[in-house]
């Protein structure tokens, strides 16, 4: 039977993906790009927005209209509310949370007949048996990079995401399996490993003393990457500022393959909006952070997310957000409006930004970023950067690269051989969010 | 076992099992084989052999209402415990303390006080009435105040907020602030504007 997989969200969910499509293949079910070939058609779903869960709404309506004309079965996972839970019962025939993966081609086979996982009531907010999951060998869909799961669920509880309520509780990977993945992944040739997690920093916290530190789990892929001899650069997202650490960035200083990238959500540059959101922390720690981050790995880039019109968000409010973001000058900030999640403690609060504000407030930083980056990257003109090669550019002739630090280069050049590999690449123009240059080097080695 | 303090007010005990917390954290809570769930912050002290949670009921709500009517022997799921809304113990006994609470938000401080009992606090309660002084013979009589902005029967008639505008801090006072949105964001404004540095003020929302 063929199959066909919909992934929506973040890198979580893509990496959850090459599982879910290990499994499968290995029941026997064979993949097409046509979702109106397959027989069987999942959906993994993001919960993050409205719009990425009312996605999942059209789609299902659609294939439950197939089913008056062919043989269909549909399943999901992912990322869901309780409500949405309750709903997405009744709409697909097969729900489970990721987890439960290594049973899903028995709840397909089994189809129609009841299972423990199909009458488990609700999502199980423990991860219990999380461990199965993960040991599900990821059918990998890139040849140069990969993510390794390492921590799965969130504890803090911010009061506008859906995350705690969608993956549960904060639960680590052994660490030995981690450096294993890493290890294998190493010397398969990948370049580019993230370490993912909804907390990536707190890894190791929820085993109390049973587990390495994130720093210290950081220090031994340092370590792995000196021993293999081989060029790769590792990063880690998302981490929360609550449990950031000197140390973390220290680790990050010690080692070339810790990638000289920085993730750091900030959400809001105001303290009021940032008690609101249950942060757990100030603006002054977030910029003590960055001013870490800028004494001990000064060539770092800085990536953020800010939601803009949080719930009671005033004018003077988003001012210390656009100051802030002038502060901190990000190389790149995932901007979103905000957007009331079921089950979200801010779903209960008045949605008091209209939204033509909370676009007007979007533009406004995005203009922000705008106005850093186009100086931040005319600063590099001239400058050569290690890049690697993630394939053809949208211009014709071009191939398109990512350094170190993820700035996107494209550089002329029709030798698709060079994807997957790293070049030096020296900058000759450059844009808001992005470079342009020649190359300078070939790598040889593979 | 249920301890009910008003018409709408109540504390639930359930048996701890040897759930380990802090004080100041909360644990979320839901009927079996139900979706909803709400958070609620433990109101027992770190040392009592049971989990004492305190509850409004709110009439319309999906779970207050359930809660109220549990029996001995129900059961009920909880997990955590979750928050950071704790504080460092090592500055006892020279740290002073200011709790400042508005209806339900007394709750962490219930516990902060019943795990110390030496801490040198005061303790300002904001309820609409007098009834809403939840178990305020657990506190020391001349460390807390009770405003009542609806009725005249606290020692303060008004706001938790117009209270505080008159009310003199040091600096060096560690400030915790429990209740909702609009009470938390008056008083850390009014904190700051006494002096009171940020990384001194803790907050935490209580969600109604």
């Amino acid at each position: 039977m063929k199959y066909h997989l919909i992934t929506l969200g973040c890198q979580m969910n893509l990496s959850d993906s090459e599982r879910v499509i290990s499994v499968l293949d290995q029941a026997g079910y064979t993949w097409t790009d046509d979702e109106a070939e397959a027989g069987l058609i999942g959906i993994l779903a993001c919960s993050v927005r409205q719009k990425a869960i009312d996605k999942v709404y059209s789609r299902i309506h659609k294939w439950n209209k197939w089913k008056n004309r062919k043989n269909l079965v549909t399943f999901i996972s992912g990322c869901i509310l309780p409500d949405d839970y309750e709903r997405f019962l009744k709409l697909f025939d097969i729900i489970f949370q990721m987890k439960d993966l290594p049973e899903l081609p028995d709840l397909i086979n089994s189809y129609g007949i009841n299972t423990p996982v199909r009458l488990r009531h609700g999502i199980d907010p423990h991860n219990t048996n999380i461990g199965e999951f993960w040991s599900v060998k990821p059918s990998y869909q890139s040849e140069f990079e990969a993510f390794i799961p390492i921590q799965n669920g969130c504890d803090k509880f911010c009061t506008f995401c859906a995350v705690p309520y969608t993956r549960g509780r904060e639960v680590s990977r052994p660490s030995a399996e981690i450096l294993a993945e890493l290890a294998l992944l190493v010397s398969n040739g990948y370049k580019s490993i993230t370490l993912l997690g909804q907390n990536v920093n707190s890894y190791g916290r929820d085993k109390k003393g049973n587990e390495i530190s994130f720093p210290e789990l950081l220090r031994q892929v340092g370590e792995l990457g000196n021993r293999s001899g081989k060029e790769f650069w590792v990063y880690y997202t998302s981490p929360h500022p609550h449990d950031m650490t000197d140390e973390v960035i220290e680790v990050m200083a010690q080692y070339p393959v810790l990638a000289k990238q920085v993730h750091l959500p900030m959400q809001s540059g105001d303290n009021k909006v940032l008690i609101r959101m249950n942060r757990t922390h100030d603006i002054e720690k977030y910029r003590q952070i960055v001013q870490s981050v800028r004494r001990i790995i000064p060539e770092a880039t800085l990536f953020t997310d800010i939601i803009t019109g949080f719930t009671g968000e005033t004018e003077e409010q988003f001012e210390n957000t656009r100051r802030a973001m002038e502060e901190f000058k990000f190389n790149m900030a995932y901007t979103a409006i905000y957007s009331p999640r079921p089950g979200a403690v801010s779903h209960r609060w008045e949605d008091t930004v209209p939204l033509e504000e909370k676009k007007r407030r979007l533009h406004i930083l995005t203009d922000e970023l705008r106005k850093h980056n186009i100086e931040y990257n005319r600063g590099l003109v001239g400058k050569t950067f290690r890049a690697l090669v993630r394939g053809a550019d949208r211009k014709e002739g071009y191939l398109s690269a990512l350094t170190e630090g993820k700035l996107i280069i494209r550089f002329p050049s029709d030798a698709d051989d060079l994807t997957g590999k790293f070049v030096d690449v020296k900058i000759t123009s450059a844009s808001d969010f992005s470079l342009e240059g020649e190359l300078v080097q070939i790598n040889v080695l593979a | 076992m249920l301890r009910h303090l008003s018409d709408t007010a109540f504390v639930l005990q359930l048996e701890r099992r040897g759930l380990p917390f802090h004080t100041g954290q909360f644990v979320v809570l839901r009927r079996p084989k139900t979706i909803v769930q709400r958070a609620y912050t433990v109101y027992s002290g770190e040392r009592e052999q049971y989990l004492e949670v305190l509850v409004r009921e709110i009439s319309v709500g999906k779970v207050t209402p359930g809660l109220k009517k549990l029996n001995p022997g129900d059961v009920l799921e909880i997990d955590g415990p979750f928050g950071f809304f704790r504080f460092n113990p090592v500055f006892f006994p020279s740290q002073k303390f200011l709790f400042i609470a508005s209806g339900t938000g007394i709750s962490p401080y219930h516990s902060f006080i019943q795990t110390y009992p030496n801490m040198d606090y005061r303790l300002i309660h904001g309820v609409k009435y007098g009834k809403e002084a939840y178990e305020h013979h657990h506190y020391d009589p001349s460390r807390i105040t009770l405003c009542t902005s609806a009725d005249k029967t606290g020692r303060y008639h008004g706001r938790v907020t117009d209270y505080l505008k008159d009310y003199e801090i040091s600096g060096e006072t560690q400030c915790f602030l429990c209740g909702n949105n609009e009470m938390i964001l008056q008083a850390y404004d009014l904190l700051v504007q006494k002096g009171v540095p940020v990384h001194n003020i803790h907050s935490e929302v209580h969600y109604q």
